[in-house]
């Protein structure tokens, strides 16, 4: 029944004007195999967006389903917007980060970077693999 | 344009190449024991990726890492022979290549447990610029690979056809059962056969991975991809087959590169394929690997 | 529950409708290394139409599944003849095309400021549907197996019906089905479609679950999954994928106990498991024993 209704509610729901948040990740190499701290800074139209329950996950896209890592629940940073995680990934290369958010706002990201020994830079596609 | 055509060439030809040993492995195998080896080309990157390990810790020679890929590649081989084919070997043809991809799984999370960045160097088989040669550039590692295709090609169409093992196995590959009446195991050939597509698949990685210049984990999905490809391109559990496939798929791959860009490069390859196989099959399912044999 | 346990039943939910298609094929006798590419064009489809036309997810499913349908129809159409390895080369390359469209697939529009769709290799980002309608994680979850419970309803009861003896007759012995008066070729063709738009589903759903993805989410190494999964669960009913996605979903990742190496752990398993069982756990013979047995109790 809860189904039902469910299915219902979808297709009657009107699209909710949403402004989507923006995030940016800045990581650190701990110098121990392959731990990461990272900083991640979320904002709406470009205001810091504070007060959010991050979960970050990570999925290495060249692999997929052998390799990915279980999410963590990011603290609070020191300012507004600012989040802390420590990722424990299983080798270098290039790593899906998804960040399920909740609170203020409900939304998934989905941010491609490239992690080495010198921390994590946004992954350039190349047009093959 | 005409140079075009003819640098396209070249450089199709060094990498049907490599194709072709990996094709001719994969065939030798199919052929044989009639079962898919999904697991053939992670044991080739198995066999890379210890080649890598002894040049990350040993700083060995090229001649070591070569032996060092050709043994870790028989090595792996022969684990999947005895934990996926010797137990199926007259059940399932199905359960055999399931349980082989379940292997390649193995592979992969044991390649990046002992070296777990994503990417390694490798040392290249030719340090320095292509030679110039009448407006065509010539690399001489890539020439070499092709050299080492045709002697290895040719050894092994002397060893099945010269040879008494080769008779043995020309004799399992038409009827097995007629075979073990005249006194050969079948399963020491099964095994054999498994060894040798082996070391040929070790070979071909050593030389892919060395002219390439790098290893990855990936290299396991690239060389099953490539070498089943080239196979059915070229019909099916035929020697001769196999390397006009390889041949084949380097040209084309290198031409559709060349003439409508890099994202074109598999898809015309695949394209081709399915339209091979959609038109009408028949002509690939005529060549066996006996009637290449005789 | 907590995040992580939640996407996990997600993830066992949404591949097990692939594993589905890929057993129901199976059954038929055809082995298709290929199912992932009606994953993704439903995932396409769907993401699509939510995003770029605001299509409510229902509808965009619907359509989805129609063209995956369409699709495994099409391809279906000229390989279906072809035999064992034949076919299985010919539903490879098929979708190793897809996903190289999908790499040369652009099309996007400007939504709310921002560009949004398709954009090849890039992948297609901000699939956001539900979380504009404001569904809950749960929600979806609760969506995901309420689908998944009517497919496996409808395939149940299949297998018990006429149509189901006919499917299995198709697989283990076309010649003799064709005598007894079944048109072998447009009946496995009906079953591809009927995988297609199985696969087009979950890829629907995967997309808005995930909210991205990218052609690489659906290479070759999706669609062995969904066979092995279909092989390792059993080939004797429909709850055989099941068990096979949740066993290595489920179990194996969800337990965490392996660490980095539970695809060791996995592999071994699986290759052990065939040698002792070649046609999964729940087989047709432990099967027939088990529903033989219920109607003695009777």
């Amino acid at each position: 029944m809860r189904v039902v209704v469910l299915v219902l509610a979808l297709l009657s729901a009107a699209p909710v004007l949403a402004q989507g948040a923006r995030a940016e990740l800045a990581c650190r190499f701990t110098g121990t195999d392959f731990v990461y701290d990272c900083l991640i800074r979320l904002t709406r139209a470009g205001q810091p967006l504070g007060g959010a329950q991050v979960v970050v996950g990570a999925d290495m896209p060249s692999m997929p389903m052998a390799h990915n890592m279980a999410p963590v629940k990011a603290t609070p940073g020191r300012q507004s917007g600012e989040y802390e995680a420590r990722l424990d990934l299983e080798m270098t290369g290039e790593w899906a980060i998804k960040l399920r958010l909740s609170g203020p706002v409900r939304d998934q990201l989905v941010l491609h970077y490239e992690f080495d020994e010198q921390g994590a830079r946004p992954a350039k596609r190349k047009a093959r693999r | 344009m005409l140079l075009d055509l003819l640098q396209n060439t070249i450089d199709g030809a060094a990498a049907g190449a490599s194709y072709a040993l990996l094709a001719v492995g994969f065939t030798l195998i199919f052929g044989v024991l009639r079962r898919v080896n999904l697991s053939y080309g992670p044991a080739v990157m198995i066999g890379c990726y210890a080649a890598t390990w002894l040049h990350l810790n040993f700083q060995s020679g090229l001649i070591v890492l070569a032996l060092a890929a050709v043994a870790g590649t028989v090595l792996a081989g022969a684990y999947v022979e005895r934990l996926c084919f010797a137990p199926h070997r007259s059940g399932s043809a199905i359960a055999a290549m399931v349980a082989s991809f379940a292997l390649w799984m193995q592979f992969e999370e044991l390649a990046t447990l002992v070296l777990p960045r994503h990417v390694y160097a490798f040392p290249l088989l030719h340090e320095g610029a292509p030679v110039e040669f009448l407006g065509l550039s010539l690399r001489p590692d890539a020439l070499a690979v092709l050299g080492v295709a045709a002697i290895l090609c040719a050894l092994l169409q002397g060893l099945l056809h010269r040879t008494r093992f080769g008779l043995a196995v020309r004799a399992t590959i038409e009827n097995p059962h007629a075979a073990s009446l005249a006194g050969i195991d079948p399963g020491r050939i099964f095994v054999l056969i498994f060894a040798l597509a082996s070391a040929i698949g070790g070979i071909a990685g050593f030389l892919i991975v060395a002219t390439h210049g790098q290893v990855t984990p990936m290299l396991g999905m690239w060389a099953t991809l490539k070498g089943l490809l080239a196979m059915m391109l070229g019909g099916l559990g035929s020697l001769r087959g196999a390397i006009v496939g390889a041949l084949v798929l380097g040209q084309i791959e290198a031409h559709s590169q060349w003439f409508l860009g890099p994202q074109w490069r598999d898809l015309v390859a695949y394209l081709l394929l399915f339209a091979l196989l959609a038109a009408n099959p028949s002509w690939m399912t005529r060549w066996t690997i006996s009637r290449s044999a005789s | 529950m907590d995040d992580f346990t939640l996407g996990l039943l997600t993830n066992v939910g949404l591949f097990s409708f692939l594993a589905l298609s890929a057993y129901l094929l199976l059954l038929a006798g055809e082995m298709s290394f290929g199912q992932q590419a009606f994953f993704g064009v439903g995932a396409y489809a769907g993401g699509i139409l939510t995003t770029l036309y605001g299509v409510p997810l229902p509808l965009a499913a619907l359509a989805a599944m129609g063209l995956g349908a369409l699709a495994a129809f099409l391809v279906g159409l000229p390989t279906l003849r072809l035999k064992g390895l034949y076919f299985a080369m010919a539903t490879l390359a098929a979708a190793e095309i897809a996903r190289l469209l999908f790499e040369l697939l652009h099309f996007q529009r400007e939504i709310e400021g921002e560009l949004a769709g398709p954009d090849g290799t890039q992948g297609f980002r901000g699939i956001r549907w539900i979380f504009e309608q404001g569904i809950e994680a749960q929600e979806f979850l609760l969506l995901t197996y309420a689908l998944l419970a009517l497919v496996l309803a409808a395939l149940l009861l299949v297998e018990r019906s006429r149509l189901g003896v006919t499917l299995r007759s198709v697989g283990e012995d076309p010649e003799l089905a064709a005598a007894l008066g079944v048109n072998v070729n447009r009946f496995k063709l009906g079953v591809a479609a009927s995988a297609g738009a199985l696969a087009a589903l979950g890829g629907v759903l995967f997309a808005h679950h995930n909210t991205f993805i990218e052609p690489r989410n659906f290479d070759i190494m999706l669609g062995v999954h969904s066979l092995a999964y279909a092989l390792i669960g059993g080939l004797g009913t429909a709850l055989g994928p099941l068990l096979g996605v949740a066993l290595d979903i489920g179990v194996l990742e969800g337990s965490r106990i392996f660490g980095g190496a539970r695809m060791i752990v996995f592999g071994g398993l699986v290759a052990v498991l065939l040698v002792l069982r070649p046609r999964g756990l729940l087989d047709e013979a432990l099967v027939h024993c088990i529903t033989s047995r219920a109607l003695q109790r009777r």
